[in-house]
């Protein structure tokens, strides 16, 4: 009896042991970063140094907002990300709730298009853009740009909303038939309020990816389009010798903010989010 | 009765044409347009003369050492990255969801950090923080217990795993919700049963857990290739391709040849190849997924 106890004890312990562990592994990169920041850095010091705080100034912060055009990278990761965000839900919320209304082949296929659209390697729709918006006259143009991430964000979203849109039981709809709704009514007085959270859990996914999304902006930013992706990287040539290294991480402390004030706040939505497409195909 | 059947078709359809259209155009344009300079000679510097070569470019890239070298390296990163995320997620999802853990929501949600932070970002912080062969803590930690302290990123031996590791600790936690989300649903019967026929921890988690897992473990398997095999950002910020061509992934190498070598055409016949590629496994993971589903049924 009482070795049992200790054994049950024992797994307690060591089960919360190897996840602090993990905690430890999964948290270390953006904890130095943090630490970095906060630190008077002109060469690289040592993790506990930096952790320590023991050069502790805010002066890496100010710098990285007065320096290296801060504000227009954010400027245009804001327009880009909340466009991207607003024209997605506006193009996929009808679409995948169509897609539930129609039968059998033509939803097969249609379906089918979606998903594979989600297997596209980004590089192969970066590349013919750069020329078509060369010829355009987008490129370099935050319009460009949301072209690019409306084409990963929009068969993504659909293909998510639609397993939203497959859990609302098809009675509700036939009451508010009888009831006389138009079809107009049926979609955004009946069925859309049901899946509220999961819209709400795609919108900050979408912004997530937009915000985060490097490789578009890389090939089609140009000079005047440019997030704080392709801002940071602007300060890595110094950074190899360790000049501008406690600037450089305060700039990604305010790139990462954001997306990880969603991950913490909003975690639920997200959670739920990501987990929508893992029982179907 | 025909009347209504028609009205259920339109119905659906206004929804979905806008939609439809515009997704048909943004996607398939460019696709289009891909396949279409991957048959002509294209460069950057004089790119309104477009030479119709046939598959010519596909000829010169499978006859190119670095396009089959690329080609070896996206494979061994994809492979690498699943096998890792697959495997840590399944066992953080495993003691995540050990009965006397609590708290849980507030673990996943702090596991899910690497997930969420910028690739890019995250690459700096690895290379600055981890991996840099002086202040590393990889190295502090090593050299503390007198190893030797290598130069992760810059040695051609070790600067593919490193990146393998970096893009791993930024996929794991997408596979452990998953899976962590998959576990809660086994009903605490079958453990109570498994526990009854004395089993422990690692005969549960091999017996009852992991055949319950499959169809999840397909589906994350897929996901992550998907992300993998197309990474650009994390590895970019990490090495750049280097040292010498060690990480050149196809991403990178279709970057190098279309921007950096201006040959657009040879760049959208790499991306190609990529596409083809990515669909052939689109194929394949379709088809198993529905013969896992037909065991099941």
């Amino acid at each position: 009896m009482i070795s049992a106890r200790m054994k049950k004890h024992g797994a307690i312990w060591i089960v919360h042991a190897l996840l602090g562990l993990w905690l430890v592994f999964s948290l270390l990169p953006p904890v130095m970063l943090v630490a970095a920041s906060l630190n008077r850095t002109a060469l690289f010091r040592s993790p506990l140094d930096l952790l320590m705080f023991r050069d502790f100034t805010l002066e890496n912060f100010s710098q990285a907002f007065t320096r290296g055009d801060f504000w227009f990278f954010f400027t245009n990761s804001v327009i880009i990300s909340a466009s991207a965000v607003v024209i997605t839900l506006i193009v996929c919320v009808p679409l995948a709730y169509g897609l539930t209304k129609i039968s059998g082949r033509a939803r097969e296929a249609v379906s089918f298009g979606v998903l594979a659209m989600r297997f596209i390697p980004y590089v192969v729709l970066a590349l013919p853009l750069f020329l078509i918006f060369v010829n355009l006259g987008l490129s370099g143009s935050r319009v460009g740009l949301l072209l690019a991430h409306l084409s990963i964000h929009i068969p993504f979203a659909t293909w998510m909303l639609v397993g939203f849109f497959d859990t609302v039981p098809h009675e509700l709809e036939e009451a508010g038939i009888v009831d006389g709704c138009s079809p107009w009514n049926l979609f955004w007085n009946v069925t859309l309020p049901v899946v509220r959270s999961g819209v709400v859990a795609l919108a900050i996914l979408v912004f997530i990816i937009s915000w985060n999304e490097y490789l578009f902006a890389l090939f089609l930013a140009g000079n005047d389009a440019q997030p704080l992706t392709v801002g940071i990287t602007r300060f890595l040539g110094g950074a190899e010798a360790g000049a501008e290294y406690g600037i450089i991480a305060a700039y990604a402390v305010l790139v990462i903010a954001p997306v990880i004030l969603f991950a913490l706040t909003a975690n639920r939505f997200i959670v739920s989010g990501m987990t929508a497409g893992a029982v179907k195909g | 009765m025909a009347a209504s059947r028609r009205d259920k078709f339109t119905r659906g359809w206004w929804f979905i044409l806008p939609g439809l259209i515009l997704m048909a155009a943004i996607v398939g344009t460019p696709l289009f347009m891909g396949f279409r300079y991957s048959l002509h000679d294209v460069f950057l510097y004089s790119f309104h003369t477009q030479n119709f070569v046939g598959l010519e470019n596909y000829r010169r890239a499978f006859a190119d050492p670095l396009y089959v070298n690329s080609l070896r390296i996206t494979a061994i990163f994809t492979i690498g990255c699943v096998i890792i995320s697959v495997g840590m997620g399944i066992l953080i999802a495993f003691l995540l969801n050990a009965r006397q853990v609590k708290f849980r929501a507030m673990w996943m949600a702090l596991f899910l950090i690497p997930f969420v932070m910028t690739p890019v970002v995250g690459g700096i912080a690895w290379r600055f923080f981890i991996w840099q062969q002086e202040v590393g803590v990889l190295n502090q930690v090593l050299t503390f217990f007198g190893g030797p302290a290598p130069y992760w990123l810059l040695d051609r031996e070790t600067a593919l795993w490193a990146t393998i590791i970096t893009n791993s600790w930024h996929l794991i936690p997408l596979a452990t919700l998953v899976f962590y989300a998959a576990l809660t649903t086994i009903p605490d019967e079958l453990h109570e049963a498994g526990r009854v026929d004395g089993a422990g921890p690692f005969q549960s988690l091999w017996y009852i857990v992991l055949p319950m897992l499959r169809p999840h473990i397909l589906f994350v398997s897929i996901i992550i290739i998907t992300s993998a095999f197309r990474e650009f950002d994390m590895i970019w910020a990490l090495t750049g391709g280097g040292p010498g061509r060690s990480t050149t992934v196809l991403s990178i190498f279709a970057y190098n040849r279309g921007i950096a070598n201006q040959d657009m055409g040879m760049a959208n016949t790499i991306a190609f190849t990529m596409f083809i590629i990515m669909a052939v496994v689109a194929w394949l993971y379709i088809t198993l997924y529905r013969k896992t589903l037909g065991d099941k049924a």
